[in-house]
């Protein structure tokens, strides 16, 4: 079984290639893979519809998930597989004639259809829940595709996105319900779960929702508006899809689950009624159609309401007429739909107003249209009628099971019925009859193969209708599962004068009447479309919501998103912050020293300017003060690295605000305006607030010494350095340095690629230009090269002079970092400043004459010379980054060396790489910019 | 042999440094590149391997005792996310050759493109491996500092605009990442993960709730988790496709990990499984909603980016093996995904010049093939079985049922209005750049397809022909692009046929998040062995 | 663990200005008051530290050490920070030689969609339905006979639909 479906997408895959090859003759060849399937079936299925068990067949694939290939022949899955692969056959072939020679969307639609058998089979085939619903998924996706196959037309385009969202949303549905009924029933096995039967609230629910997939796919109302939308497919994927197969699956899983859930809360309700509604309403509009397809349409949304009453009623006789008549449409359904294809193609119109004197033009057209009609009216000999025998026998007898409403139940089929053989003759005098004042219709005649299919299909009808006794056999197989009560189904030609006899006359009198008075009725707004307009207003509604909440969510402005932020740090940890203070004990210290407290007070001083000041250099100043506070801070608790650090960084920092501010207006933008001024400062006071509450219940709930208590003795031995902040830096969290490093070099090359971009002046908005003519004002000069005259000579020549100390100090300070205060950062750092001095005393020349070198490099060196040193211990046996110890006695001393030390070079090299970079990027390059505004001004 | 665990990390800064030096030189940069991260990419593998055979690989650097220094884990969640992470990384870079994105900034004095984009895969890789909070957050800054570069290159002006929402709400959520560390390390002495997971049972229950929320409330700003999401639709989709891309693939499911590692690691009992539900819930629905508002492409990807955070989160709220698994699933399919998709729309733009549907039009008459390796992933984004999207959803789903909570019940329907939500925002832009004839600039005020319905067939035939050579940029899709594109298109396809074994993969690395002492004693185990040194 | 109240108060102070400097639109402000954080963070690492104490230098003086772990992070967050507002001012620069501030601005694409809210519209990709019927043929190669059924407000339903606001 597997095989054929694997050929099924095989040959999908295939089919652009053979189209390209063979054009239209492709569809010969691709017509084989169904047929060969159809072969393949015939014997299995006769053996399990004559008494032998299912053929199961099991493949392993997602058993985590209970997402298998399990799949089952029982009498029911095998008849509509044979039914799948027979019509997708006559269809395949049919279509070599139906497409016009060298069409350029042919390639596509072959590999879709194709594809869409293979998928059709597997879902009636399939065995595992979640399998029926990955081809159940599948046949909407390719169905969608089908009938957007030419999706010039917005109607075409919403048609196909109409189809796919309401089968799909009643796909969802029935997924749910799907896990929820293999998790009761503790198997994925659908044979199984009709067999368990489980029942229970979330049981009835999952019915439900499944059977919502199982109406929605079946164009039951109120879904039923997407059908006739379908008909934008080409015509025999309408015969095919809409009629004999996909529509079919809803149908299908009903009629498979109701052995066992018929009796569910809901079930009978539900589907007898939404049943003989569709029946009803699909009959009465199919009688306002003009176009003979959509009546058509119409036609098979009633038929599926039929269906779905019988096989939903859950009786044995039900089950069995309802097997019969989906047999018997399937048949008649798909033949018609290829004959009004075949009228369209010869004719080149469907319309039954326009169409005249067909008869004597397309004799072949009107026979085939005559069996099939009459089969579809219910007329004998036909298999039409006898299945409608059974049907209105069964619904003679469903009151015991439904509660009494055998009367409703046959009332609504009948009232259907009359209807079918009303819209039935309305089409095919439609099409065949010559229209009083209409000449007949000029007609193309169509190639004996294209007439073949439809034939043979409609012939099908005839002899089933014949082989009553020999059908009835085989369907009773599928009935087993049903309580069996005194009525025997069967399904025969004659069985006397009964009752069933008598309404069927009466459908038959009954519908000629109905035609008469309406054969002239043309299309006013019908019923489906009404639905549509319900279905368009909800999607309208959703999208109307989609904006609602994307304009109220997504505001696109910054300082909301980090107020959200904010407020939502402070409301959910704050909120945790608020029940967790009770549970430790705080022991609070005031502050260790004098000095701590009067620093931290200066701090919060010159914080508290910082926010204040409107001046940017100023509030700079301030943000240096608490950095160079904080520095204090770290001195006093026991952290002069820190300190060290900070004291740099802090001025480097400083300098390059500097740099940037000096070009920028002196003065911050009054934006935001004050409204939000307190909101602003309450998020801020709240979240510093939480914040030290945060640390101090933190601080008090320390339960165990830290790892660091042990770092003292193998900082020594293994690092071989005393400063442990040092050797955690370079050695026992050297990893994280390396990290560090990278963001360093990565936001070094980010600066320079903001800041050397050929931007085009002209772009720039002239609002800009008063900006520079202030910045003129502002705190330093822009660089640029200097006229002798205000270049300060003493400044270069003692900048100079000290250049020189100040890099070999830096040195020092690296390589004495591992036992003292200092290291790779503190080191680079210094350096970096002096550099920085350089480039303030004497311009961009003075830099490049203090660094001839170009920063990406120094930085990629840097870089790669950490990595390497990290790389390095490996060959030497030990593991990255691991430290090794040297003493060297060399005559003048001994020389203490750890191999960590490169990797404090490479520190040492980056942070020189960053500051020369920032300087040729925010010093030198703003003086160009500068200098060619000051041109352009 | 464990310190392969490393390279993923240390091969890539090397590249960079080595790019750098070699600024000047184009073709060295992507020679180096290329064969970095194809290392990188092997180097996951056998610890994929390792991981599944003999437990987590781990290595505590520089040979210091494992409770001493830093410790690298891969176990098998971390080890998968490496490998996903680091070969779709490979193919988008192999993709920028063909955009000659690198050529972005080139006037700039330092070679940008192929130092920053190592240095981003080793610190997504860093963020992956750690197996200590502090240096998960040095990962974190290596990957942010990076994307920051990214997100700007260029230096345009909406570049900058969005850049800078990014940037700065990115630097929140690291200092209030650190404000979370220092808040653990003030608790209990240490970073250590696997120390965390020991000695967090010891504090009282309260102050582990604060501790917990502080790190989720950092995390989920990383992964874009309703409310504290709204940021990210704003700035990914001006960046660079190939950025883009990489962007959408990886960064949030990085703070997707981090919540699933800390959550399972250190709170395994947490009393905040129906917080996360609410918040996946959210996430799925206001994200979606956003995707089915928008007209640009980008837009779109970027908001169900969003809303599809909320599947994983899902199924980490549940907390059952079955959920669990269910999510690591999702994020391996996800990543591939998402990465896909803006590389298929980057070439979108290539072609045509526009990702905006308003502008876009009949694609799928004009270039069929792009149109394929559209809606193959469209469709598996959708959730469309059977591809790895819907699997993943069927794991969540069930992994819900087995819960059997009414908030978990909530949360599946939830999951099943996105999925539904998802397939009308792809369907609404595929019928409008796919299907809708290319015909619509020549209305002003586009009057959409209907507007052709007065004229016959074939003018508007000739009308689209006329229109798709007015914006047709290129006619044919570079190869280094399309390549790269197809192979991660095969990749996601393929997350389906190998869904089997990829399942109970997954499900094994779940059971391992769940009995959390492999992790810790892989960790601290090997405390005898290498506290010799 | 004692708690060194001083410190929690210059933290608070600290973060408290940085927050209220960061919601700030002006993008140097906004990273004045980063960095005011970031020094308030640096000093939380100090509290989480536990008690003062000598330099943690083996050999130099006598007496309990100060803890080293919480120095090295704050010390690499410290660089961190440093590298970043760096980038971050280049970023500031670029904005003003942009635009002529350096004031952060909103997201244009999101203000398109609030105003569709605002004016109760739905979204651009939305297509009012027609009550054309759907037509296989009227699709094909061939010239559109069934043009003639479009409802005359087609097009003006439709563009109410799409219409870009402006």
């Amino acid at each position: 079984m597997t095989t054929l479906l694997a050929l099924h997408f095989l040959a999908a895959g295939v089919a652009p290639v053979a189209v390209r090859v063979l054009d239209r003759r492709a569809f010969w060849l691709l017509a084989l893979v169904p047929a060969g399937s159809f072969a393949w079936l015939l014997p299995r299925v006769g053996d399990v519809t004559s008494g032998a068990p299912p053929i199961r067949l099991s493949i392993g694939w997602i058993s985590t998930i209970g997402l298998d290939l399990d799949l089952i022949i029982t009498p029911l899955s095998g008849i509509l597989a044979l039914l799948v692969t027979g019509v997708g056959a006559v269809v395949l072939l049919y279509c070599a004639w139906y497409f016009k020679p060298g069409d350029t969307e042919m390639w596509r639609f072959t590999a879709v259809l194709v594809a869409f058998a293979g998928s059709m089979l597997g879902l009636v085939l399939s065995d595992n829940v979640f399998g029926l619903y990955v081809f159940w998924e599948l046949t909407t996706v390719l169905s969608y595709l089908l009938i957007g196959h030419n999706p010039e037309r917005l109607a075409n385009r919403r048609a196909a996105t109409n189809a796919l969202l309401v089968t799909t949303f009643g796909g969802l549905a029935m997924l749910g319900g799907l896990a929820v009924l293999a998790h009761e029933a503790g198997t994925t096995s659908l044979y199984e779960i009709v067999q368990a039967a489980p029942r229970g609230t979330a049981v009835t629910v999952a019915v439900l929702l499944v059977l919502v997939g199982a109406l929605s796919k079946s164009a039951l109302v109120p879904f039923h508006f997407w059908l006739p939308g379908a008909m934008a497919a080409p015509t025999p994927v309408s015969a095919y899809l809409h009629a004999a197969a996909m529509v079919k699956a809803g149908i299908f899983l009903v009629a498979l689950l109701a052995p066992g859930f018929a009796g569910v809360p809901g079930w009978r309700p539900l589907l007898i009624v939404v049943g003989l509604a569709t029946m009803v309403i699909g009959g009465a509009t199919a009688l306002r159609q003009t176009d003979a397809k959509l009546l058509l349409a119409h036609g098979t949304i009633s038929q599926l309401g039929f269906l779905t009453t019988l096989v939903g009623a859950g009786t044995r006789q039900a089950a069995f007429a309802g097997l019969a008549v989906l047999i018997a449409h399937a048949l008649f359904k798909s033949t018609l739909f290829l004959l009004v294809g075949i009228v369209d193609r010869s004719t080149g119109t469907r319309d039954i107003t326009e169409l005249s004197g067909l008869a004597r033009s397309l004799p072949g057209a009107l026979v085939a249209m005559v069996l099939a009609g009459a089969s579809m009216a219910g007329i004998p000999p036909l298999l039409g009628f006898t299945a409608k025998e059974s049907a209105l026998a069964a619904a003679l007898n469903v009151g015991p099971v439904t509660g009494g409403t055998a009367w409703l139940v046959t009332t609504g089929i009948v009232i259907g019925s009359i209807l079918t053989v009303a819209y039935t003759t309305r089409l095919v005098w439609g099409v065949f009859s010559t229209k009083p004042g209409r000449a007949a219709t000029a007609v193309v005649p169509p190639p004996p193969g294209f007439l073949a299919g439809p034939l043979a299909l409609a012939l099908g009808c005839l002899a089933f209708g014949f082989a009553g006794h020999w059908l009835t056999q085989r369907l009773l197989t599928h009935v087993e599962g049903f309580p069996a009560d005194e009525h025997a189904p069967v399904l025969t030609l004659w069985h006397g004068i009964n009752l069933p006899l008598v309404l069927s006359a009466v459908c038959i009198a009954g519908g000629l009447a109905v035609f008469a008075v309406t054969h002239r009725t043309v299309r006013t707004i019908a019923a489906h479309q009404l639905a549509e307009r319900g279905f368009t207003a909800i999607v309208r509604a959703i999208d109307r919501v989609a904006v609602e909440v994307t304009g109220r969510t997504q505001r696109g402005s910054l300082p909301i998103y980090l107020g959200v932020v904010l407020v939502v740090l402070v409301a959910v940890p704050g909120t945790a912050l608020a029940l967790a203070w009770g549970s430790v004990d705080h022991d609070v210290v005031i502050a260790d020293n004098a000095l701590q407290a009067v620093v931290a007070a200066l701090i919060c001083v010159a914080a508290v300017l910082t926010v204040r000041s409107r001046r940017r250099l100023r509030a700079v100043l301030m943000l240096g003060v608490t950095g160079y506070g904080t520095a204090l801070l770290f001195v006093v608790h026991g952290a002069p690295d820190l300190a060290l650090t900070q004291v740099l960084v802090e001025t480097f920092l400083l300098v390059t605000f500097v740099l940037v501010l000096r070009r920028l207006p002196p003065f911050f933008s009054d934006r935001p305006f004050n409204a939000n001024r307190w909101a602003r400062m309450a998020i801020g006071a709240l979240t510093g607030l939480a914040v030290a509450g945060f640390a101090a219940v933190a601080a008090s709930s320390r339960t165990a010494a830290p790892d660091s208590a042990q770092f003292a003795g193998p900082a020594v031995d293994f690092g071989g350095g005393r400063n442990i902040v040092n050797v955690t830096i370079v050695d026992i969290r050297a990893w994280d340095t390396l990290g560090e490093l990278s963001v360093l070099v990565v936001a070094a090359t980010g600066v320079a690629s903001l800041i050397f971009l050929l931007t085009d002046r002209s772009t720039r908005p002239g609002r800009a230009t008063p900006e520079v003519s202030r910045s003129t004002r502002a705190w330093v000069r822009p660089q640029r090269r200097m006229s002798d005259d205000r270049r300060s000579i003493v400044l270069e020549v003692v900048t100079r002079l000290l250049f020189h100390a100040i890099l070999i100090v830096s040195i020092y300070v690296m390589l004495a970092g591992h036992n003292l205060p200092g290291g790779g950062f503190a080191g680079g750092l210094i350096a970096g400043l002096a550099l920085m001095v350089r480039y303030l005393a004497g311009g961009r020349e003075e830099l490049d004459a203090a660094a001839p070198v170009d920063a990406g490099a120094l930085l990629g060196l840097g870089l790669a010379v950490a990595a390497l040193s990290g790389l390095l211990p490996t060959l030497l046996g030990g593991g990255v980054l691991q430290s090794t110890v040297f003493d060297i006695h060399l005559p003048f001393g001994d020389l203490h060396l750890v191999t960590s030390v490169f990797f404090d070079i490479g520190v040492y090299l980056v942070v020189i790489g960053l500051a020369l970079d920032v300087m040729r990027s925010l010093g030198g390059g703003i003086d160009k910019h500068a200098a060619s505004d000051e041109v352009a001004a | 042999m464990n310190q392969i665990v490393l390279l993923p990390m240390i091969l890539p800064l090397l590249g960079a440094g080595l790019c750098l030096m070699f600024g000047r030189s184009a073709r060295a940069q992507r020679a180096i590149s290329v064969v970095v991260l194809s290392a990188v990419v092997a180097t996951a593998v056998v610890l994929l391997v390792e991981a599944d055979r003999d437990g987590p690989v781990t290595v505590t650097v520089a040979g210091w005792p494992a409770d001493l220094g830093i410790n690298l884990v891969a176990d098998r969640l971390s080890a998968l996310m490496l490998l996903v992470s680091t070969f779709v990384t490979l193919c988008v870079l192999l993709y920028s050759f063909g955009q000659g994105i690198a050529e972005f900034g080139r006037e700039s004095p330092l070679s940008v493109f192929h130092p920053t984009f190592l240095v981003l895969s080793a610190g997504v890789s860093n963020a992956f491996l750690a197996g200590d909070l502090f240096n998960l957050f040095v990962g974190f800054e290596v990957l942010l500092a990076s994307s920051y570069v990214l997100i700007t290159l260029g230096g345009t002006e909406a570049r900058v605009r969005a850049g800078t929402i990014y940037i700065i709400v990115s630097l929140i959520s690291s200092a209030l990442f650190l404000i979370a560390i220092a808040c653990v390390y003030a608790a209990t002495g240490t970073v250590s993960l696997a120390a965390l997971a020991e000695r967090m049972g010891d504090l009282p229950d309260s102050v582990q709730v604060l501790l917990q929320l502080l790190l989720l409330t950092t995390f989920c700003i990383k992964a874009a988790v309703f409310p504290l999401s709204a940021w990210l639709p704003d700035s990914y989709p001006t960046a660079p496709a190939p950025v883009t891309a990489v962007f959408a693939g990886l960064l949030t499911k990085v703070g997707i990990y981090a919540i699933i590692r800390t959550q399972t690691l250190l709170f395994p009992d947490s009393p905040l499984g129906d917080l996360l539900l609410w918040a996946a819930i959210l996430t799925m629905l206001v994200g979606i909603l956003g995707a089915v508002a928008q007209s640009d492409l980008k837009r779109v990807l970027s908001f169900t980016l969003v809303s599809h955070i909320g599947f994983m989160l899902f199924g980490v709220a549940l907390a059952n093996p079955l959920g669990l698994a269910g999510a690591v699933f999702y994020i391996a399919h996800h990543i591939t995904v998402q990465t896909t998709l803006f590389l298929v729309v980057g070439l979108v733009e290539y072609r045509t010049g526009t990702t905006n549907t308003d502008k876009l039009g009949g694609l799928a008459r004009h270039a069929p093939i792009l149109a394929v390796m559209f809606f193959v992933p469209a469709m598996n984004l959708a959730g469309i079985p059977p591809l790895s999207g819907f699997l993943g959803k069927l794991a969540l789903i069930q992994g819900g049922v087995a819960d059997g909570g009414a908030l978990a019940y909530a949360a599946i329907a939830a999951s099943l209005v996105t999925s539904l939500l998802t397939l009308y925002a792809i369907a609404k832009v595929w019928s409008r750049a796919f299907w809708q004839p290319a015909d619509s600039d020549l209305e002003p005020s586009r009057g959409g397809a209907g507007s052709m319905h007065g004229r016959g067939g074939v003018s508007t035939k000739t009308k689209v022909e006329s229109r798709w050579q007015s914006f047709a940029r290129e006619q044919r899709l570079p190869l280094p692009m399309a390549l790269p594109t197809v192979a991660l298109v095969l990749a996601s396809t393929a997350l389906t046929i190998a869904a089997g074994p990829l399942f109970s993969f997954t499900e094994r690395a779940a059971d391992e998040l769940h009995d959390r002492t492999p992790y810790v004693e892989a960790v601290l185990g090997n405390t005898v062995q290498d506290g010799g040194r | 663990m004692s708690i060194n109240l001083a410190l929690l108060v210059v933290i608070g102070v600290l973060v408290a200005c940085g927050v209220t400097l960061v919601l700030e639109r002006s993008l140097t402000r906004i990273l004045v008051g980063f960095v005011l954080i970031g020094n308030g963070i640096n000093l939380l690492f100090l509290v989480s530290s536990g008690p003062a104490g000598r330099a943690p230098i083996v050999g130099l003086g006598a007496g309990p050490m100060s803890d080293p772990l919480p120095q090295a992070m704050a010390l690499t967050a410290i660089v961190i920070t440093l590298g970043v507002t760096a980038f971050g001012l280049a970023l500031a620069y670029r904005a003003w030689q942009l635009t002529g501030h350096d004031d952060v601005q909103d997201d244009l694409e999101d203000d398109l969609i609030r105003r569709r809210a605002d004016l109760d519209a739905t979204s651009a990709t939305f297509e009012e339905s027609d009550e054309t019927l759907p037509d296989e043929d009227g699709t094909d190669v061939l010239p559109d006979e069934d043009g003639a059924d479009v409802l005359p407000d087609e097009d003006g339903s439709d563009v109410a639909g799409a219409e870009p606001l402006s």
